[in-house]
């Protein structure tokens, strides 16, 4: 039986080096760049003809537009609209991620720490950049709200602290224990198929459940992690 | 875990600024615009529709209002025009009326004139005649010297009575 763990070994493709650091061009990068492809290219194609009645190639990127905007519109309010490609981005890139890990063979970016955790920095920064954007200096407001006597600030300030940095880590971490403990168990069942000779059919079956129920956890966990970036962006927004 | 290997950090993060910058710039410059356009066409259309509708609504129920008046107005002139004339043929049965009942009454009061004149006349001729015929009378009863003066005398005293 090979390791179950293999699948998440990531390979350079084509090793790059700048002043000394490996930005090689991976496998998963290599999914990355296919999701964006992927993504794009079913959109445009679902958008090729568009008519006032849509077709049902029209209404998938319909459909998603209308939930991401009401998905904003009930977690932010109506001046999120502004932040709806990024939003929209982030689902959508998440989604194709976990969905093109699914393949036999494929690579599943979203089950590492280091590739979610960069887009979980990168959400980060942005709520952080808007809330100063929105906020100015009352920003800092968010590490100590208002209404706390000043005696207590030595112990709100750490918790506010560590409770937003928490943010974008439980958000990772959700997303890539999904990932990986789905892909896992997919590949140990697998590995039943040849042990068990004949009645190898039954882990096949068994399989063929587990994807169809990992392509509802991939977009059930891209839906968890946008709609938590929808509030974390609404937290940044407004006063809580 | 492979998941936990740090070292392919820089790798992971640039590669991952890389591909989801160039997919939110695709995303916000083709696709959501391209997406968007459609819903807002459709949903201005459903609005101008709607607003057409309702507007459509409003002038049917101002037309209903002006028919419902002219209605009213045409009723009432009706009745207008009724009355007037029921007025009209009351006050000309009423003149009629009068006018037939001053024509009755002066008719009675010549009648009345004529009755009385011939009355007159018939009395008088009576007055004329027991005159005339007193002497005669009273002639043939054996009163020969009563005078025409006494006659009338007693005539009258008698009329009075």
């Amino acid at each position: 039986m090979s390791n179950p763990m293999e699948q998440f070994v990531v390979k350079p493709i084509v090793p790059i080096e700048v002043g000394g650091i490996d930005i090689s061009f991976t496998n998963s990068a290599l999914f990355m760049m296919l999701a964006v492809a992927v993504s794009t290219l079913l959109f445009a194609l679902c958008l090729r003809k568009r008519t006032l009645v849509p077709s049902i190639a029209q209404s998938v990127p319909e459909t998603i537009y209308e939930f991401i905007s009401s998905l904003l519109r009930e977690n932010v309010g109506v001046e999120g609209l502004k932040y709806f490609p990024f939003i929209f981005t982030v689902f959508l890139f998440v989604a194709f991620g976990n969905l093109l890990g699914l393949f036999p063979y494929a690579f599943t970016f979203t089950s590492h720490l280091t590739a979610v955790g960069s887009l979980s920095l990168i959400a980060l920064a942005f709520n952080v950049l808007i809330g100063i954007r929105k906020k100015k200096i009352g920003w800092l407001r968010t590490f100590m709200p208002r209404g706390i006597p000043m005696a207590l600030a030595p112990l709100i300030v750490p918790i506010e602290m560590i409770s937003f940095l928490s943010k974008p880590f439980s958000l990772t971490v959700r997303l890539v224990a999904n990932m990986t403990v789905g892909h896992i168990m997919l590949k140990i069942i697998a590995g039943f198929v040849a042990a068990l000779g004949v009645l190898g059919f039954i882990p096949v079956l068994f399989n063929c459940c587990i994807v169809c129920f990992e392509i509802f956890i991939a977009l059930l966990q891209a839906f968890i992690y946008t709609v938590l970036s929808c509030i974390y962006l609404g937290d940044a927004l407004h006063e809580h | 875990m492979p998941q936990l290997d740090f070292s392919i950090f820089p790798s992971q993060f640039f590669w991952l600024c890389v591909s989801f910058f160039l997919m939110l710039f695709i995303m916000s410059k083709f696709i959501i615009p391209k997406t968007a356009e459609m819903i807002n066409l459709r949903k201005a259309k459903i609005d101008a529709d709607l607003a057409a509708a309702e507007e459509l609504k409003q002038k049917v129920e101002k037309t209903l209002e002006k028919y419902n008046q002219a209605l009213k107005k045409a009723s009432d002139e009706a009745n207008a025009s009724l009355q007037k004339t029921r007025d009209e043929l009351n006050a000309t049965i009423e003149r009629r009326q009068q006018e037939l009942t001053q024509e009755l009454n002066a008719e009675i009061a010549a009648g009345e004139k004529k009755i009385a004149a011939a009355k007159q006349k018939a009395l008088g001729n009576v007055e004329a005649m027991v005159e005339e015929l007193t002497p005669l009378v009273l002639k043939k009863i054996g009163f020969a010297k009563v005078s025409a003066k006494e006659i009338q005398t007693a005539l009258k005293m008698t009329e009075n009575k």
